[in-house]
């Protein structure tokens, strides 16, 4: 298939943005992440799409400083990442909020660690104004276990923005949602990371999703987990849903579907291989 | 009996009042309940009550039926009620002092519990030191420090106020490390995220997300608590609501003592009840 306009993995190279060389990750000995080179652009939005126990999760973990590597590098704007930091704003999929918060107080906690030399009357507005932004002014005062997964996520994300980082780094934040609001969160976050704009690393298992949103898309391969393919994405901004309808992002879809039998295809091929090597 | 006319057909499940409440299994098979009401006495719910009623209707019958203990050992309802009302202020006055030794020993014992809990808990280099010997110390049964703390301690209130505390320190300090031990990796790695510091995050992150085991380890704290004072209060008191009863045994004053025991026991229950409201406002975010 020569539909997908393949790029060479880390083509474009600058010390701005995130760089990811050689990366190599295991867990208890079974290696999870393999060979991953990357370079993310300031600014970019990626991407990374793939199948369950692809090891994207691990990936974005990873790069918040969650975990460390096993070999190889990963650093923002030249520095070595070494543990989490507030440059780099995280949305879990679905537990960013913490439940014995309000919403308000969750935004707080956050804003007295990237904020600290403003007063608790400032981040109660600055914490307002993000819930506004996202839709949620009117529930400021709401613990999250009382809100939709929706609202929830709406606040996970004002909590990550409010926190004024550069990069976002999201899993699968829309996982959880259904198609309705999932759809009115992406055409959110589009329209959040374009002012001001930001670096997002979006993971996904969602092929339209991830077409719909991003720059470029890294999809991965599992078991160990590793670059297929970068894939830019050809299509114009501002985007809408009539692009699920144009032949080229069907070809797209299609194309990278194929990618993940193909990968499928090899591992069941590597495991019938291996078992029959032990017996 | 228009009224009992739906007994005779058991695979009515509306008549099962029992049904609505108790967690029947589902195996597909009808179960008839045990006990059911006829619907036209509406007695759903009143379960706890009329089995109350039954225990005080036969205490009566066993007390003026018994002929070799006298109404004197064996004191009847009325007698303990009245007895009970006689007494009350003399009662609360008890109350007053065992609750002077009680709540600042509780009190103390849930703070250092909680915080030494929770340093404990996710501190694993604290843990290896501190773990032998909790395992080692938290099992002796409270009970036997009471005859040495008071030999041991210069006044009664402090030895009693002692030995409440080892009572309700280790159920409060192993609960609270053991839910702090085992937080959930997600708020941990929001936390991280977030930068939070060590305090803070004690603060704002582990405390709140083990407070529903540090509830249950005040809940038993707070029975070891009583078990403590009243035990402590039969040693060597001078007045308290152990005392109210142990006094009144060595003076063969038997309503008194069933009297003082009825009372301590609603004290208890009340003390439980208030837990158990704190309890419920505290964790309103638990769904």
């Amino acid at each position: 298939m020569s539909a997908a306009p393949a790029l060479q993995p880390g083509s474009r190279r600058s010390t701005l943005g995130i760089d990811v060389r050689a990366l190599q990750f295991a867990y208890e000995g079974t290696p999870v992440l393999s060979d991953i080179d990357l370079h993310i652009a300031e600014g970019e939005f990626l991407c990374v799409l793939g199948p369950s126990g692809c090891g994207k999760t691990t990936l974005l973990r990873l790069l918040a400083g969650l975990d460390l590597p096993v070999a190889g590098t990963i650093s923002y704007n030249g520095a070595s990442i070494q543990g989490p930091s507030l440059e780099r704003g995280v949305v879990f999929q679905n537990y960013s909020l913490f439940p014995w918060l309000t919403l308000s107080e969750n935004i707080e906690l956050a804003l007295s660690k990237s904020h600290p030399q403003h007063d608790v009357s400032w981040r109660q507005a600055h914490a307002q104004d993000y819930l506004t932004r996202v839709g949620l002014g009117d529930s400021s005062e709401q613990y999250p276990s009382l809100l939709s997964g929706g609202m929830q996520q709406r606040g996970a994300i004002a909590r990550a923005l409010a926190l004024g980082s550069p990069v976002l780094l999201m899993d699968e934040p829309f996982g959880a949602l259904d198609p309705i609001n999932r759809a009115k969160l992406q055409d959110l976050l589009l329209e959040l990371w374009a002012s001001p704009r930001k670096t997002v690393v979006f993971i996904t298992h969602d092929v339209e999703e991830a077409l719909y949103l991003a720059d470029r898309v890294v999809v991965l391969g599992s078991s160990p987990g590793r670059i297929i393919q970068e894939i830019a994405v050809p299509f114009e901004r501002p985007r809408s849903r009539k692009l699920f309808s144009f032949r080229e992002f069907i070809n797209l879809s299609g194309h990278i579907n194929e990618l993940f039998r193909e990968d499928v295809l090899q591992r069941i091929a590597a495991d019938s291989q291996s078992a029959l090597v032990r017996s | 009996m228009a009224s009992f006319g739906n007994q005779s057909n058991p695979a009515v499940v509306s008549t099962f009042s029992a049904a609505s409440q108790l967690p029947v299994p589902d195996v597909g098979i009808a179960i008839a309940p045990s006990v059911y009401w006829p619907k036209a006495l509406r007695l759903q719910g009143k379960e706890g009550v009329l089995f109350i009623a039954g225990v005080i209707l036969l205490w009566q019958l066993i007390s003026s039926f018994s002929h070799f203990s006298g109404k004197y050992l064996f004191p009847s309802p009325l007698l303990t009620a009245q007895t009970l009302w006689v007494s009350l202020p003399e009662l609360l006055i008890g109350t007053v002092y065992s609750f002077l030794i009680l709540l600042p020993s509780l009190a103390f014992a849930i703070s250092l519990g909680v915080v030494w809990g929770l340093i404990v808990g996710t501190t694993p280099a604290l843990n290896r030191m501190f773990s032998p010997f909790a395992r080692f110390a938290s099992p002796v049964p409270p009970t036997i420090y009471i005859p040495y703390a008071i030999a041991l301690l210069p006044t009664f209130h402090t030895a009693a106020g002692f030995v409440v505390f080892i009572g309700v320190f280790w159920p409060v300090f192993l609960n609270t490390a053991n839910g702090a031990g085992a937080l959930p990796q997600h708020y941990r790695d929001n936390a991280r995220v977030l930068g939070l510091a060590k305090v803070e995050y004690l603060r704002r992150v582990v405390f709140p997300a083990t407070l529903p085991q540090i509830f249950s380890g005040i809940n038993v704290g707070l029975v070891f608590a009583f078990i403590m004072l009243t035990v402590a209060e039969l040693f060597g008191a001078s007045k308290g609501l152990g005392r109210f009863v142990q006094l009144y045994a060595d003076y063969a004053d038997y309503p008194r003592m069933v009297a003082g025991i009825l009372y301590t026991g609603v004290v208890v229950w009340i003390s439980m009840e208030v837990l158990e409201r704190i309890k419920k406002r505290s964790l309103f975010w638990l769904r």
